[in-house]
């Protein structure tokens, strides 16, 4: 809630001797060198963020850390003096706690039990009030909000995440190290992360927190170490740099931040939904009666908060999920109860929210990923045959306008990186020449070159015609790429606007929930947009927070 | 390379059987190298041996190619035998029935009646798993005690019963034109029994690739079997390819079911020693590829043929032939156990090609 709340600004005191320093750390694996002789010094009560590109060895640095991966070569000093780190024990007795980004969680047990688990008070039998007691204490003094007695699979993601904070606070860690925790978390979710980061530092704890959004590395860090292709490639003081700088160290070139777009030229109608309604995964209504319409040439961008049904609009539209009212118009023709084959053929491309689990047969090699969708028609099929020819050659066409690594149409998908991966999605979706685009979460879990690639591939589509919907969870994206926003609330598109025209503070006050009348939002309008926005079910009362 | 490669394991696996085999036969008091003698001579130390083994082996390749089929699309087809027994079923009421038809039109129905029936049998499976989601393994399996009960009651004094078995419980016999031709020559092995199923078998192990490496169809099937979400989004409809999967899969089974009866010229009751289980084995073992699968299915008809000699020669327990197929089968899912081996043995490569 720092948006909205003043945050608490941390009091660093610097220290001579670094707490911890990481020498020459280097990792082999096979031929690939993960880390190459890096460095990595963190001072006393700082944040210190560390970024890189997917597969410039951030994760293996931490992992080394936590005694997850042996090094080389290379020693580790806490405190001044070297320390062995064979395994998580190891690294838990140094005063080392990593929350992963999978959280390990039992989630039929509750948060208190989570965090005692294999530290248990009591003797025989597990003290369950003295838990219950202890894990309230912790949460209180770190400002962490949890119900000690909740069950864990009742509690929204980003809460779940202050569990496993609470796990290794219990566990008395002094350096707290954070693998992308904002990649499962909404933007206030995010927020309310950082805040509880400030106040960790203000309470004597140093975070370690690994990411590749520029952003967050501005907002909380106070230095940063970038790691490039396995080595040391700056390390900079957040105050004295630019996300541009940092993004340049990276990347090792110049990166477009924000992608260069003209004015849309706008054309005919593409898509038009009318009244269209579907049901969630458990048969509730999902959709509400969604109006839109999306013409060639334009972006239009869906704003909200995970859960308000996007996720059911990009299926619904794709087919994978049945119309249960209304219509999809495709270029004139209601394909509302066609089959997702059929809607194909009719122009629809769609690049899925998770690529890994819907977008990819992973197994697959590249090649027969590129066809997915096609390869029941000419050119790849021919009575009833594979054509091997066609395919090998949009593989290769495509391999080479899409810069897709390793360039070998027979690699598996599985071996590819994140962004290589979406490459092959985006390349896929893009080939056929279609008329209407769903993208949902285009740019998810990429590093910073792929994202300015992914981003500019679309504006370059929608300069060519392309009728896109756009649908992301980040706003920046939203904001960035749209030429007009429709924000959506729990089934419904509460408003339409063009972009030049929106203002963040109103759409995400729009995506909340509220209903505004000119003028600036009250008070109570906006805690309650507060609590919506931090993933409250609808219905419940904003939760009283406790920050002090 | 690839399919070298993928090869490492099997091979490997072979090798550790008979080596904890062998240790195995030393600790019961015999000596390995003469049991191992013994049944390699007994599976191929002559023509005879050698046209046995073939025998022996391929109901196993084509029923295990009905166990890899369906299990490219997803599904765990272990009823292969109730697939085999209405294709035996269906082919032997089809060849008694015309049985003054020529020879060539007759095999040719009798193939295509044990393969619809195998696939009809199968598909209801594929079916039942598309409509409603029921468990393959659970389905595959009650229908295959269904059809054998039917073999049952069709063989044992009735409707497929000839009126002069003497309580025999077996069909009447399969007309001599409608035999394969046998494939060896007299002058090599006189009365050879090895016919042209044989040739049968390499066209379906072809068949088998090149339906799902050479056909969209084949595309579509592995998609789903390897990732019904995605292959949902690529417009394939998950449900009919499963179905058809299972169609083509029982196909195989129900051709494998005929081979046999047209060995014995009659359906015999409970005349499957359990092919279509062994089957499941040989599907493993041969990592679901077609060449794969065929020189499994050969391995293990020879220790099953090889058995019989190194029990009467050697005087060696042939359920040591039960041992290695288990080793064999083990040492192949231990495939992590294998990657071990080859990388403590230095071939860190080859370790990662197996993976």
């Amino acid at each position: 809630m720092t948006a909205l709340v003043s945050p608490v600004v941390p009091e660093t005191i610097p220290s001579a001797t670094p707490y911890l320093q990481m020498r020459g750390i280097t990792k082999a694996f096979g031929t690939l060198l993960a880390n190459d002789h890096v460095d990595l010094t963190v001072r006393d009560r700082e944040i210190h963020a560390v970024v890189g590109e997917n597969g410039a060895g951030k994760t293996t640095l931490m992992n080394i850390l936590y005694g997850l991966i042996h090094p080389d070569s290379g020693e580790i000093v806490i405190d001044g003096s070297p320390v062995r780190i064979r395994g998580p024990r190891d690294a838990i007795a140094v005063g080392i706690g990593m929350v992963h980004q999978h959280f390990q969680l039992v989630p039929v047990m509750t948060v208190a039990e989570n965090v005692v688990l294999g530290q248990e008070p009591g003797g025989i039998v597990v003290d369950r009030r003295a838990a219950v007691r202890q894990v309230g204490e912790l949460s209180e003094r770190f400002g962490l909000v949890v119900d000690p007695t909740a069950r864990v699979e009742t509690l929204p993601v980003g809460v779940q995440q202050r569990v496993e904070l609470l796990k290794i606070l219990y566990r008395g860690s002094r350096l707290l190290v954070f693998d992308e925790p904002t990649a499962v978390l909404t933007p206030q979710e995010t927020d309310e992360l950082f805040e509880i980061l400030r106040g960790l530092v203000a309470g004597g704890k140093t975070v370690i927190l690994i990411t590749h959004k520029l952003n967050e590395v501005m907002a909380i860090s106070e230095r940063v170490t970038v790691l490039r292709q396995g080595r040391n490639a700056g390390e900079l003081e957040t105050a004295k740099t630019s996300p541009a700088e940092i993004a340049r160290a990276m990347v090792g070139r110049e990166v477009l931040l924000r992608v260069e777009r003209d004015e849309a030229h706008i054309g005919e109608e593409r898509l038009r939904l009318d009244g269209l309604k579907a049901n969630s995964d458990r048969q509730l209504p999902a959709l509400d009666g969604i109006d839109l319409t999306i013409r060639s040439g334009e972006i239009v961008g869906i704003a909200g908060v995970s859960g308000n049904g996007q996720l059911e609009l990009a299926e619904v539209i794709a087919g994978l999920r049945p119309v249960t009212d209304g219509h999809v118009f495709l270029g004139g023709e209601d394909v509302a109860h066609q089959t997702t084959a059929e809607r194909r053929v009719h122009g629809l491309a769609y690049i899925p929210e998770d690529r890994q689990a819907r977008g990819l047969v992973l197994p697959f090699d590249v090649k027969d990923n590129l066809i997915l969708g096609s390869q029941s028609r000419p050119p790849f099929a021919q009575r009833g045959q594979r054509n091997s020819d066609a395919v090998d050659e949009r593989a290769k066409e495509l391999i080479q306008r899409y810069d897709i690594r390793p360039p070998d149409p027979e690699a598996p998908a599985q071996s590819l990186s994140g962004g290589n991966q979406q490459k092959v999605v985006v390349a896929r979706e893009l080939a056929e020449n279609p008329k209407v685009l769903v993208a949902a979460e285009p740019a998810r879990g990429l590093d910073v070159g792929a994202t300015e690639f992914i981003h500019r591939q679309l504006i370059e589509q929608r300069d060519h015609g392309l009728a896109i919907l756009l649908i992301s969870s980040e706003l920046d994206e939203i904001f960035s790429l749209s030429d007009s926003i429709a924000v959506i609330y729990r089934g419904h598109i509460v408003e339409v606007v063009p972009s030049a025209a929106a203002d963040r503070e109103r759409i995400g006050l729009l995506m909340a929930g509220g209903t505004i009348e000119g003028g600036t939002p009250s008070a109570s309008q906006v805690a309650q947009a507060a609590a919506a926005l931090a993933n409250e079910p609808p219905g419940t009362p904003p939760v009283e927070s406790a920050h002090q | 390379m690839r399919m070298l490669a993928a090869g490492i394991t099997p091979v490997l696996a072979v090798v550790l059987a008979i080596i904890v085999g062998g240790i195995v036969v030393l600790a019961s008091g015999s000596n390995p190298i003469t049991a191992y003698e013994s049944m390699l001579v007994g599976a191929v130390g002559s023509p005879f041996d050698i046209s046995e083994t073939f025998i022996s082996s391929i109901p196993l390749i084509l029923a295990a190619y009905a166990v890899s089929f369906a299990f490219r699309s997803g599904l765990f087809n272990i009823g292969a035998e109730g697939q085999l027994y209405m294709g035996a079923i269906a082919a032997t009421w089809v060849a008694t029935t015309l049985s003054d038809w020529p020879g060539l039109p007759l095999i040719i129905v009798c193939i295509v009646a044990a393969m619809a029936a195998g696939g009809a049998w199968a598909g209801i499976a594929g079916w039942l798993k598309a409509k409603t989601g029921a468990h393959e393994v659970i389905t595959t399996m009650m229908l295959s005690y269904v059809a054998i009960d039917i073999s049952h009651w069709l063989l044992e004094a009735g409707p497929m019963t000839p009126a002069n078995a003497f309580g025999t419980p077996e069909s009447g016999p399969i007309p001599p034109q409608a035999a394969f031709p046998v494939i060896l020559p007299s002058w090599i092995l006189p009365n050879a029994r090895l016919n042209a199923s044989l040739f049968l078998t390499i066209l379906a192990g072809l068949v088998f690739a090149w339906i799902l490496w050479r056909t969209p169809l084949g595309y579509e099937i592995r998609a789903v079997g390897l990732n019904a979400k995605a292959a949902a989004y690529g417009g394939i409809n998950v449900a009919r390819r499963l179905v058809i999967a299972m169609v083509i899969a029982g196909a195989f089974a129900g051709l494998a079911g005929m081979v046999p009866v047209w060995v014995q010229m009659r359906l015999y009751d409970s005349f499957s020693p359990g092919y279509g289980y062994e089957a499941i084995a040989v599907a493993l073992v041969g990592k679901n590829s077609a060449i794969g699968i065929f020189l499994a299915g050969l391995l293990y008809g020879a220790m099953i043929h090889g058995a019989v000699a190194m029990q009467a020669n050697a005087n060696i327990s042939g359920f040591l032939v039960q041992i290695l197929q288990a080793l064999v089968l083990f040492f192949v899912g231990a495939e992590v156990l294998i990657r071990w081996f080859l990388r403590r043995g230095g071939f860190r490569a080859l370790a990662e090609a197996a993976s």
